[in-house]
């Protein structure tokens, strides 16, 4: 189907100019370029800048706070992604199995996905504020804890603040995608299985699950590579720590480049995050949606 | 579905006593279900709630114990004192990017999706795939040399380097979403067109793209969204205070002056949380009226 590209090369031309330029000035050239940076100590306080070679990448990659980091970001992407896609998967069976309400229960958790991520970290500190934070008060209420969590200054509780907050976010999006996928599997197929006599479980793990299993897929890959660029909260909160704990990969390429200004390591970064992007790709179409598709 | 299933079938049933034990287990699976929504509504909704509380509470009874979820001396103080001419002012800065953002990235991506939609251009699938990808480029890696290329062509402090930040981060959606709506509609009205003797640009823009109103809006919203949460460009391409959009001047400002004036904080949190809710609120309507018009009128 379409139209040969011969018959107008002109206005051809001319509607792709916009997006070509766009995308070749402002993506692939700084793509290339910062690529290129990685193998010099380039700054922007200093004028000339040297070919280092693979100096900067021997550095971070013999540099225990890069690899914290690197575990930091693993940890903290990971966590949510799947927080966030259970919970969102979850609540989408809840509403496609014909409660009441399902529509206004719907619109009122997609106001979540409304709320703009400066608004969550400021919220969050507050939420979480040590001596009069609602989560504190609420969690020794419910007696999980017994004194107020230093949830700021705490290594551990800082990562699980910071978790929650992208978790909760991400809820409303993956719920939504899951509930538009539910809605496309037939009804026939789950109404056979249960006059079969499978159970709630066994429909959901063997005739629902299977069907929902690419999609869900994508939408977390799809959530977590969202996560990977979004740092407000962080920045606002933690600024990376206490001790580098909440520390991330967009964070530390972030300070390194325009805290440090130092353009040749934060490049370098920048391409390790790019390549390590790149095999996950690769790997995650190639394993996970190939081997479901088979 | 399951009252049908077992009325309809081939085995007689114990009437009695099962359909009573049916209809309670049904009613009880059917109570927990709403019972297991509600609770988790509620969780979700917990912070939304709260900040909206705190808001319209006096700083002292901010840090009451037990908390106040309704606040017993409701004022909106918190609200008034926020009207300063800086605020005003980075609403009027994500404003005005967030506009031109979206205008550019919806502008040059539906051309491009046209293009991609309706062409059989070699290599239309690695194009696609290539826009795709390029949403996780890592955004610092693309900002260190956008920034050496701002400072030459002299677009640091300026709306014009925002604009270009925030297109670039998010007219790969446009095209894909735009794409996806052009491979929907119809080829055969723009055949039509060309039959009559309209020019390919005329039936681009008197006929292909009003069609489209629906998909441009929703990609000029996401435009905008994103544009109005986005911090990093902010921070870094803008060194003047007046220039700030909301996210940088917020964190800049108000975070660093703040002194646990919690009410305040969650008034202003309101207020840029607001313009979002009601543009998702207003676009609901104006989107589902879109797809219905145009399905009419096709």
């Amino acid at each position: 189907m379409g139209f040969s590209p011969r018959q107008a090369p002109v206005f051809l031309a001319a509607i792709f100019a916009p997006s070509i330029l766009l995308v070749g000035l402002f993506i692939v050239y700084p793509v290339v370029n910062s690529v290129g940076l990685a193998f010099t100590d380039a700054s922007p306080l200093s004028s000339g800048r040297s070919f280092v070679g693979f100096e900067n990448f021997v550095y971070l990659l013999e540099d225990g706070e890069f690899w914290e980091v690197l575990w930091n970001t693993v940890f903290i992407v990971g966590a949510a992604t799947i927080i966030a896609t259970a919970g969102g998967y979850g609540l989408a069976t809840l509403l496609i199995s014909g409660i009441r309400g399902a529509a206004i229960f719907r619109a009122a958790i997609f106001q979540v996905w409304v709320v703009p991520w400066i608004v969550i970290a400021i919220l969050w500190g507050w939420l979480f504020s040590q001596d009069y934070g609602l989560v504190n008060y609420l969690l020794m209420q419910v007696g999980l804890i017994e004194a107020p969590v230093k949830w700021m200054f705490d290594q551990n509780a800082s990562q699980w603040a910071i978790i929650s907050g992208y978790a909760w976010r991400a809820i409303p999006f993956i719920m939504v995608i899951c509930l538009a996928a539910l809605q496309g599997i037939p009804s026939e197929l789950v109404e056979s299985a249960a006059i079969d006599g499978a159970s709630f479980l066994q429909r959901q793990r063997y005739v629902i699950l299977p069907l929902m299993q690419n999609i869900i897929l994508v939408a977390a890959l799809l959530q977590a590579v969202r996560f990977f660029q979004e740092m407000t909260m962080i920045f606002v909160l933690t600024q990376g720590g206490p001790v580098n704990a909440t520390m991330v990969l967009s964070l530390y390429t972030y300070k390194t480049a325009f805290e440090d200004w130092d353009f040749g390591l934060a490049s370098a970064i920048g391409t390790i995050w790019l390549i390590l992007l790149m095999a996950f790709a690769l790997f995650y179409v190639r394993v996970a949606l190939r081997r479901n598709l088979a | 579905m399951n009252t049908e299933v077992l009325r309809t079938g081939s085995k007689p049933l114990p009437r009695q006593r099962s359909a009573v034990v049916y209809k309670l287990s049904r009613l009880a699976t059917s109570f927990s279900m709403h019972a297991l929504v509600v609770a988790s509504l509620a969780i979700l909704l917990l912070p939304i709630v709260w900040m909206v509380s705190t808001s319209f509470k006096p700083l002292a009874d901010v840090f009451s114990y037990p908390p106040q979820f309704i606040p017993r001396n409701p004022t909106v103080e918190a609200y008034t004192t926020q009207f300063t001419g800086l605020l005003g002012r980075y609403f009027l800065n994500s404003v005005i990017v967030g506009l031109l953002s979206a205008v550019l990235a919806t502008g040059a991506g539906a051309l491009a999706a046209y293009g991609l939609s309706r062409y059989r251009l070699p290599g239309r699938n690695a194009i696609l795939m290539f826009f795709m990808a390029s949403l996780a480029f890592p955004i610092p890696l693309l900002m260190i040399s956008m920034y050496l290329m701002f400072v030459q062509l002299g677009l640091l402090n300026s709306y014009i380097g925002l604009v270009i930040g925030h297109t670039v981060i998010t007219l790969p959606v446009c095209v894909w979403l735009l794409k996806n709506f052009f491979d929907q509609l119809p080829v055969e009205v723009e055949e039509a067109a060309f039959v009559d003797g309209a020019s390919r640009a005329y039936t681009l823009f008197r006929i292909v793209l009003p069609m489209a109103r629906p998909a441009l809006g929703a990609s000029a919203i996401f435009v905008f969204v994103t544009s109005w949460n986005e911090l990093l460009f902010g921070l870094t391409f803008v060194s003047s205070t007046s220039m700030r959009p909301l996210p940088a001047g917020i964190s800049m400002s108000f975070l660093t002056e703040f002194e646990g004036a919690w009410s305040e904080m969650m008034a202003l949190s309101v207020m840029v949380s607001l313009p979002i809710f009601l543009l998702f609120t207003v676009f609901q309507r104006t989107f589902m009226s879109g797809v219905t018009a145009g399905a009419v009128k096709g």
